[in-house]
């Protein structure tokens, strides 16, 4: 479900689209079907990864960071063909998406994550958590993410980030 | 005595065949780690700590480690860097807990005990007591309850301490080898800040320190430095060592993504790979000469990156002897066009806890720690390039590993 902030005009219509958009990425990437992540995207996005340390210090550098859907399109090519890492899941959990603003450049959303990691044979652990900041527009009829910045909770990644957020 | 899981140091021997051979109990035994807090971390070597752009103006300070020993590195009203352990001499509370900052002066939050910037105890509340009772005895001098205060070395913008006094300069330290190539980045222009990355590495931090001086791996385990031609052992290239062995330095030549006798050998060589995006490869030349990539691995705590226009310091922060802290700030110089940070920002996506090249290191540090487990009385064998220690034109070679295990062994008297 999302929320509208107050005074945020958010018709049924739009709130059932928008909330379209974050299940259908979140069962992407729930599946580890990270070859339709890109998609969610539109060709011109900004994705980043950022600690909040780095965010809060208006720092520009992030753990990961994408100019374009072609460079997310290069992420999932190395995931699956290039990285080596030991076997482990990821599972992300999206809560509070909260429609912030709309303006003619896009829809202004914010969430919360949780992501928590299984490497083979251990525990499942917290892995990382933070918010989401997202800019949303319509891209010729479909809902894409023109900008998602994933703000990590700490500024400590343990091991590896592999999968996006 | 043995700490919990420690057989004892008196029992330790290194293998009959030196360096060429690395006894895998280095890597897991609590008194190994014990030894080296004391005598590389603590001992007379100059550990880096921070950048002086982090604190460009007084009163401005961070937060580092030397080895498991946390400071507060702080720029004086005078201008001096002064590095200041974080623990006050009152009660030993942590009296900084945030990472950066600008303050006049220092109060520990327990009882209000005051410093100066420079460590100096300014004020302790109710040292004359209160109407006639209690306060401080008559003979307690102030001037003797400082915070303690570390050696400090600056270079070209880097900043470096010890709890030992070493005796050598920052200068001598380095040596004549890798000095060069540590002003080739460091040239005396204003640095800036892009970034900071930190992961917590299941790993000794020992194998950070050989996986830098290893180039053996980077042209088999990395598809992306292989491939792209960013680092590769068939391309020009040299090992670079000073006179211990404790410095190393991987020059290499960027090269073509070709099929080659060498290439044919490396799994990792993926002719057909190609960037969908390929503004994420797109390097310049800044510096004069051939080299394009320079890794120097600094004694004990530091790797020095250039790789392409991709600058970073790597911190290597020892927790225990299964895992350290890797802390990366990336950074730029201050006069960079902004066409230019963008380029470094983009090759930023090769390295850090998410990078391209970089997941390979971090997760085989922790198979490596994973597998000593398994054999913590096997043995590794490093005799790529024969068993010397020397400078060699090329990196089809294990050298420096074993040049820093003959400095590494001295130290430690193993």
């Amino acid at each position: 479900m999302i929320a509208a902030a107050h005074g945020v005009d958010a018709p049924p219509e739009l709130r059932s689209r928008l909330a379209d958009l974050y299940a259908a990425y979140d069962d992407a990437l729930g599946e580890g079907d990270y070859e339709r992540w890109p998609e969610f995207f539109t060709e011109t996005c900004l994705y980043k990864i950022i600690p909040r340390e780095s965010y809060e210090l208006g720092l520009p550098l992030g753990l990961m960071q994408a100019e374009s859907r072609a460079m997310l399109v290069d992420r999932v090519a190395a995931l699956r063909k290039t990285t080596l890492f030991a076997p482990r899941l990821v599972r992300r959990l999206v809560s509070s998406i909260v429609l912030r603003a709309a303006a003619s450049n896009g829809m202004r959303l914010t969430a919360s994550f949780a992501l928590f990691q299984t490497m083979l044979n251990e525990p499942s652990q917290v892995f990382l958590c933070g918010r989401l900041y997202d800019r949303v527009v319509d891209d010729g009829g479909t809902l894409r993410f023109a900008e998602r910045i994933c703000v990590t909770d700490a500024t400590l990644v343990p091991t590896s980030l592999v999968f996006p957020i | 005595m043995a700490a919990d899981g420690g057989i004892g140091l008196a029992a330790r021997r290194w293998p009959e065949a030196g360096e060429s051979r690395i006894p895998n109990w280095i890597y897991t035994d609590p008194d190994i780690f014990a030894r080296e807090q004391e005598r590389i971390f603590q001992g007379p070597n100059w550990l880096y700590l921070c950048l002086e752009a982090e604190i460009p103006n007084p009163g401005d300070f961070t937060r580092s480690r030397l080895g498991t020993r946390e400071v507060v590195v702080v720029r004086g009203a005078d201008g001096q860097v002064h590095v200041l352990v974080n623990s006050c001499a009152h009660r030993g509370m942590q009296f900084c807990h945030t990472n950066r900052g600008t303050v006049k002066e220092f109060t520990c939050p327990y009882h209000q005990w005051t410093y100066a910037l420079d460590g100096q105890l300014l004020g302790v509340p109710f040292r004359r007591g209160l109407r006639g009772n209690g306060g401080m005895p008559a003979d307690f001098h102030p001037e003797a309850h400082g915070l303690r205060q570390l050696a400090v070395a600056a270079r070209h913008g880097v900043v470096f301490a010890s709890f030992a006094q070493p005796n050598e300069t920052i200068e001598d330290y380095l040596g004549p080898t890798i000095l060069p190539l540590f002003d080739r980045t460091f040239d005396g222009r204003e640095l800036k800040v892009l970034g900071y990355q930190r992961q917590r590495l299941p790993g000794n931090w020992k194998l950070y320190q050989e996986n830098n001086r290893d180039p053996y791996h980077a042209s088999l385990l990395h598809v992306f430095l292989v491939t792209f031609g960013l680092f590769r052992l068939d391309q020009k290239s040299a090992t670079e060592m000073d006179g211990t062995g404790r410095h190393a330095a991987l020059v290499n030549q960027r090269g073509e993504q070709k099929l080659n006798d060498a290439t044919a050998q490396m799994r990792a060589f993926k002719q057909d790979l190609r960037l969908a995006d390929p503004r994420l490869i797109d390097p310049v030349r800044e510096y004069p000469g051939e080299a394009t990539v320079v890794i120097q691995s600094l004694w004990p705590n530091l790797i020095v990156q250039q790789q392409s226009n991709g600058l970073a310091m790597r911190q290597i922060v020892p927790l225990d002897a299964n895992n350290f802290d890797l802390v990366w700030t990336h950074f730029g110089y201050a006069d960079d066009p902004p066409e230019m940070t963008e380029r470094r920002l983009r090759q930023a996506n090769l390295f850090g806890p998410a990078g391209y090249v970089s997941v390979d290191d971090g997760e085989a540090m922790l198979l490596s720690q994973a597998g000593f487990a398994a054999a913590e009385d096997g043995e590794c064998v490093v005799e790529m390039g024969g068993r010397e220690i020397a400078s060699t034109p090329h990196t089809v070679t294990e050298t420096a590993v074993r040049g820093f295990y003959r400095h590494y062994r001295t130290v430690m008297g193993l």
